[in-house]
Parts: structure tokens; sequence; C-alpha cells
């Protein structure tokens, strides 16, 4: 086995003994090295001397520090936690040597440096191939590190809406109310978790193949992983229907606006229907011939819609939501992240884990999204403070 | 099912009929075997993205419990089987009625030759089956088994069924989306994948831990968790005690930062201005560098005070322009910018197509069209994307009952007459 077990990884992680390098600046690149050590590979961010670029990214732990010096940014922490951080300058030879002298130890290097100044930073693919044989060369850019627009740059933003769905939000509800307005991006960096965790697959895949292939160079693009996730439109246009926000809500059911809350209301097939017209107590207008039909169901979806808003409107969202449980409606209350955050599944489940700021201060971070039954994943850790790893110490 | 799959640029190429395996130094995951037990759009993603790298994926279905895309759909208007599905694409179909004992065994003895086993029924349906962890690991002591579910194996909700729309609500995805004004944001299939993606991810890893410790793993993929994973941002915030706003197009740090209307209807332009060097070069590209001394967008901090006003401002300067000539003008000067795209656009791109990501297929009984291709580009062991379209039910299973189980055709035909394979 080619695996060193590394002294702060317990060795029944999935990924203990895995040792990658991270340069990041954006989401993707650094989610993907989240993940990794999430499932405890050893992952160690080379930083300029000023610090990743995330480490400034909003939101903020405290609302009210945004834009203070030092302020904690709530969206490195959750991207960070148990990484190690090593100050590399690869302006200068010395950095070089150092990025060299890492990634001579590593299995995966995770690089989001843009095209043209790779180069400049040692990292050129064919150099590193080079000098470092085995390595697999994980590059994860916006629209990738080939093709016509591979020095196109993007934000979350811009690769929401070049991925194709950024133009399908909003739908339903909000786009009922609002028609007139600008499409809308789900909420964060979701395009980037896609590519990252897209990046993570890409990687794994690559470092399964080191004993017969060696190591390679491997471009993941965010845009294409936008595309992947948003495959089900593409089949769609083959299907012949070219889809926009203002047609792709459900015919009936989704985003509902109770007495309390919000509540998302789905029925899909014909007992969860039948299961339904219970849940609303049986009324006159649910229970004719017609409406067996769920063809005719679909011609009707607004008029069905505006009798479940009817209905909604008068009920408590908890009510309904343990009701439609019992008789097997699909239906989720639309909860806060203090919701979240308290949750009594998400606590049973152990999603979160207590993490050490590097102030000093505790917060708790969710601990990854999927669970290893046999050897559950370690939680606690640090968000590692800038340059922490002295230059001669690292492991 | 004859399939052909077409260069992205040339005309179209005939395909193999039978089942050609990726060959072991040319795709990632070659000699990677999948059993492959998902159903729906969430487990058939992940299973899907892995046969793209390369591993061989048998489905294992049956006519009486056949999967959602074998049927007709009426919230989609599809009167009939979809001809075309992405995430069945690459795999190979084999009959087998669980709820047959034989049909059981079978199933393990698919098991027995795989690397990987996955499934996505609500908790609790496999073990009823035979089929639990418990079960497979005896049949295959190093047997990787992903479950993917709503809400995961274990919890109050576990029990919890639900669609896409439903993991985010759940998991404050969909809460955190919207206009600041208005209500929460439906989540589509793009949950569902992203899912499927997160997965992926966490079965390769499951993988390596076999190579390196030689047991068994029961990876525990809960959707509504991945929503959640995609505000863990704000979940760190709600922690400290603060409940975050939803910020609609806007960001805490960028100004101009959104999405705003041009010259054309419904062709909207992106953008995101992270510094003052970028706002000055957008203020060059759009000819309003009368503005680079306005007090109020001086630098970042001032421009986020007035991003009200900026974009009163950039809806204005944009309203006679044309939407993919500035887009591409203002990346050349550096300003993160891009047309709001639908499906036709992605579909038309030279981009897209060149890497590979998107592919013509087509069959015998498919017209041209168009899939995702290759997930990734892999510089050495690059036989990744596409090999095939969606099996026809139980087509391989000469292959899989014949050559890898060795049974015979009278067997066969005994099990088939008997509907253990139905």
């Amino acid at each position: 086995m080619p695996f060193q077990q590394e002294a702060t990884t317990p060795p029944d992680q999935p990924l203990s003994g895995c040792r990658v390098v991270e340069r990041s600046r954006t989401v993707a690149a650094a989610y993907a090295g989240r993940l990794l050590a999430a499932m405890g590979a050893d992952v160690l961010m080379l930083e300029p001397p000023t610090g990743s670029p995330l480490r400034r990214a909003p939101p903020f732990v405290d609302e009210t520090a945004a834009g203070e010096q030092g302020a904690e940014s709530a969206l490195f922490a959750y991207l960070s936690l148990r990484k190690r951080s090593l100050v590399c300058d690869t302006g200068d030879a010395a950095g070089r040597a150092l990025q060299a002298r890492e990634l001579a130890r590593a299995d995966i290097l995770i690089d989001d440096t843009p095209v043209r100044e790779r180069a400049a930073a040692g990292l050129a693919p064919q150099e590193i191939a080079e000098r470092h044989p085995q390595l697999v060369h994980l590059s994860v850019l916006p629209f990738g590190a080939s093709g016509p627009k591979a020095d196109w740059d993007g934000e979350e933003i811009n690769l929401m809406h070049a991925g194709g769905e950024g133009f399908l939000l909003p739908n339903g509800l909000s786009n009922e109310l609002f028609p007139e307005r600008a499409p809308l991006k789900i909420y964060g960096h979701f395009a980037g978790y896609q590519a990252g965790s897209l990046a993570v697959t890409s990687a794994l895949a690559a470092w399964w193949a080191v004993p017969e292939a060696g190591g390679q160079f491997v471009d993941v693009s965010v845009q294409d992983a936008m595309l992947a996730v948003g495959a089900f439109a593409l089949q769609r246009l083959g299907d012949g229907s070219l889809e926009h926000r203002t047609t792709r809500s459900f015919r009936y059911g989704g985003v509902f606006r109770t007495l309390d809350g919000y509540l998302e209301l789905l029925t899909l097939e014909d007992r969860q229907w039948g299961a339904l017209v219970e849940l609303l107590g049986r009324p006159d207008w649910a229970t004719g011939d017609a409406m067996r039909d769920p063809l005719e169901r679909s011609r009707r979806g607004d008029w069905i819609n505006g009798h479940i808003r009817e209905w909604m409107a008068r009920h408590s969202v908890e009510d309904i939501v343990r009701r439609a449980q019992e008789l097997g409606v699909p239906a989720a209350k639309y909860r806060s992240p203090m919701e979240v955050s308290q949750g009594e599944h998400e606590r049973a489940r152990g999603l979160f884990t207590e993490a050490t700021l590097p102030d000093g201060r505790a917060v708790e971070v969710l601990v990854a999204p999927f669970q290893f039954r046999c050897t559950p994943l370690k939680g606690g850790g640090r968000v590692p403070a800038l340059g922490e790893e002295a230059k001669e110490t690292t492991r | 099912m004859t399939s052909r799959l077409a260069d992205p640029i040339s005309s179209a190429v005939p395909a193999q009929r039978a089942y050609a395996p990726a060959t072991r130094a040319r795709a990632p995951l070659a000699g990677v075997r999948i059993a492959d037990f998902t159903i729906h759009a969430a487990g058939p993603f992940a299973t899907h993205m892995l046969s793209q790298l390369g591993a061989q994926c048998i489905k294992i279905e049956s006519l009486s419990r056949p999967d959602a895309f074998r049927k007709p759909h009426a919230v989609y208007g599809r009167m009939q089987a979809a001809t075309f599905d992405q995430v069945s694409a690459n795999k190979l179909s084999v009959r087998l009625n669980l709820k047959q004992p034989e049909a059981v065994a079978l199933a393990k003895r698919i098991v027995a030759l795989s690397d990987i086993a996955a499934e996505s029924f609500r908790p609790g349906v496999m073990k009823r089956l035979g089929l639990g962890f418990e079960a497979l690991r005896e049949a295959k002591s190093d047997i990787v088994l992903l479950s993917l579910s709503s809400c995961g194996q274990s919890g109050p909700d576990s029990h919890f069924a639900g669609y896409a729309p439903l993991f985010g609500a759940w998991g404050g995805l969909g809460w955190m989306s919207g206009y600041g004004d208005g209500p929460p944001v439906e989540m589509r299939h793009v949950m569902d994948h992203a899912a499927g993606m997160h997965a992926t991810a966490a079965t390769l890893a499951a993988l390596h831990q076999r190579r390196r410790t030689g047991r068994a793993q029961h990876v525990d993929l809960a959707a509504r968790e991945v929503a959640s994973a995609m505000i863990g941002d704000a979940l760190v915030q709600a922690s400290r005690g603060h409940e975050p706003q939803r910020p609609g197009n806007g960001d805490l740090a960028m100004a101009p930062h959104g999405v705003y209307p041009t010259a054309e209807p419904d062709r909207w332009l992106t953008l995101a201005v992270r510094d003052d060097a970028e706002w000055l070069s957008l203020l060059r590209v759009l000819d309003r560098e009368d503005f680079a001394r306005d007090a109020r967008f001086v630098d970042a901090a001032a421009r986020g005070r007035h991003a009200a006003a900026l974009d009163a401002l950039l809806a204005e300067w944009l309203a006679a322009r044309p939407a993919d000539a500035t887009a591409a003008r203002l990346q050349q000067a550096g300003v993160c910018a891009h047309v709001s795209w639908n499906m036709q656009d992605m579909a038309d791109d030279r981009h897209l197509r060149e890497r590979g990501a998107l592919v013509e297929v087509s069959a015998d009984d498919i017209p041209r069209r168009l899939a995702v291709g290759a997930p990734a580009r892999f510089s050495r062991t690059d036989d990744v994307g596409i090999r095939r379209l969606t099996p026809a039910l139980g087509q391989d299973e000469d292959y899989v009952f014949g050559e890898l189980l060795g049974l015979d055709s009278a067997s066969r035909a005994d099990l088939e007459r008997r509907e253990v394979i139905l």
C-alpha cells in the first residue's frame, strides 16, 4: 500500500492517508478540498501571504462585523474545517520550491489558478506531470481549462446562468408573484458546490487509476457541472420542450403559504393525490369523477391550487405536515437555517460538529452531506489561521 | 437497440450493439462493477456518473416495478415511456422480480461479482427484500453499499419520502433562495442530481477505503442534508444565533452584482464586479467613464451602500445593448459577465461541445439529440462519457445471467416461466 498514515487523521476514515495540496481562491476548488478533508484526507492549503480571498468573503460569522478588519467569514469557516494552512508565495523562487516540496508528497493537487497564470506559478500541467508523475493534478475552473472559453471568468451568479439553471428560476409561486422580475439564482454557491463535488469524484477516479495509468491532469468546469445536474432540462429539449421559468412549475402543488410558514406539497402519483384529498377533508371540489383522471387534474392545475391555497392559509404548517406524513402526502415545511441548525433529525444524525475559529471562538459546522456507517466521520476540528503551519515543520 | 454516439462536431458514428466494457488503461473506473438498484433521479444519476467514468453498471429492475422513465408521466405531458433517459444511459439492464426469494438470491450473486451496490429506496425496503447491508456483506465481504434516500438511514424523519422540492424545503436551501420580499423557492431536478453528485464522491471514497482496508462500507446519503450543505455558511451563522436573510441576487461584497435586462426581450445579462479595477473596466466598456469619480461608487464599500441605485443605472445603461456581444466585451475587459442562457443556448454552444460536456447521440428509434457527456476531461484515462443509450428492459441478460452468472438458457427460460425473471 503506498499510503502513509497521518498522525492527525484517524486510520479508519475513508480517505486516511490521502494527501492533498490545495491552491484555491474559488468556492468550487475549496469545497472539493473540504469534502476530501471531511472524509479523512490531509488537506494542506497553500495560501498567498495575504491569505485566501475566501477568508474575506461574506457572509460573516457575526453579521455586525461585516466589512471589519479581521471579521471571520462564515463561508471560509465552512469551507476550511480540518484543513491546514501554509503560506506559500509562488511569486518568488523560494515559494515555488516550497510548493514543489509539498507536491512531491501529495496524491492530489487541487488547482484553480487561471490558465494564463499557471506557468508563472509553477503550475503548468506539463511541468507538474514531468516533476510529479504520480500526482493527480485536478484543475477546477469556471469554464474549464480547455475550450474556446477557458479564459472566461465567472462568479457564482454568472455560472448559475451559464449552466442553464439560472434562467429557469424562480419557478412556481415566486414567479407567479413577480413575473416581471429578473431571474434569480439559488442561494449561495450552488454551482460552485456541484463543481467541487464533481471535482472530488473526478480526482478520486483518477487516483483510483494511478496504479495502472500513473498521475494525470483532470479538467473540471463549473459550467459543465451545472449542465450535468441540469441534464433533465437538456433531456426535455431533446423531447421538444424548451423549458422556461414561467411554465415549468408543477401543474398543482408547489409552495404554499400557511397560517404560520411556507410549505412544499407535491403529489406526483395517484395514491398521493388520494391521500391529499383526505388531508383536505374530502371537499366536494376534489371528489368528483373528473378529478380521478391525472390528466384532467393537470388541466385544472390552477383551479386546484386555488382551492389548496385557501385551505392552507387556514392551517398551521406543523399540523399540516404531521397529518400529511401520516397519510402519505409528500409535504415539507420550508425550514429556516435556524430551524435546520436546531433540527431534531439533524441532531440525532450528528450533522453538525463544534469547530474552533482562528480567533478561538466556537461555531457549529455541518460535518458532511453523507455518512459512512461502518467508520463514522470524525467530528470537531479547527478552521486554520493563516500560515499556522511553519514552513520547516510541515509534515 | 443499436446506438450511435456522434462526435460532437463531426457526423454520427455507429457504436457496438453488444456491451463493450471500458478498457483498464483508458477509463479511470474500468473494471469497477456496480449492482444498481436505484430508481427515479438522484440514485440513478450517481451510478450514471460512475458509468461515465468507466464503471460497468448493471441496472436491476422488473416489469412489475419498472423505473419511472419507463412509464408515462402526466406532469411532463409524456404519454408514453421516455425514449431517452440520461441517467439510465450507459447502463446494462436485467429483470429480477425481487418479490421472489430466488430473484433475491440471483441479485445477491450479482452483488457478489460487484464492487459497489447502490439503492435509493425508502430506508428499510432493501432489508425487507433480504438485501440489507448485512445480507449484501454476506454475499460480498467487502461490498460498498450506497444508500441514497430523502432523510437518511437513521433519525426520527428517516421514514419520510420525498422529491427534490421537499429536500430543498427540509434542508433550508429553499428558504434561503428567493426574492428578499417573496416566498421560498422550489428546487427542481438540480437538487436530485446534486444529491447524486455528492453520493458519487462519497462512494468513490469508500471504494478507496476498501482498497486500503479490504473492508465493506455503507454510505448513507440523505438528500436533504445535501440541501443543507448548500447553505453551510448560513448554518454557521445560525449556530451563533443569527438568522440569515434571503439575499436574492444580491451579494454582500460585490456591487454591481445581479441579473440585468438588455435590449433583447427575456435576454438577461449577469454581472459580478469584484473590485475597483473591474468597476472601471465596466464603465469603459459601457462608455460611462463619467461615473468613475462619482462618490457613491468610488470603492466597493460605497458601491455596496448604493447597490440599489447602481442596479437602476445598470438597467438603464444596458437597456439598449445586445446581451451576447456585451458579455463578450466585458469578459475581454476582465469583468465577470455572462448571458442568462436557456437550454437552446447551451445546446448551440461550441465551448461545451468541444469539451465533450455536450454530445450528440442517436439510435435506431432515437433521432439525433443532445446528451450530457463526459463530466470531466482526463489527460490519460480519457475513455470517459456515454457509451450506449437507455437500455431496453432486460436487454443485457445474455451477458449478465449467461456469461457472468453462468445460467444456461434452459434455466433462464424456467426462471422466466416462474416469473423470477420478470
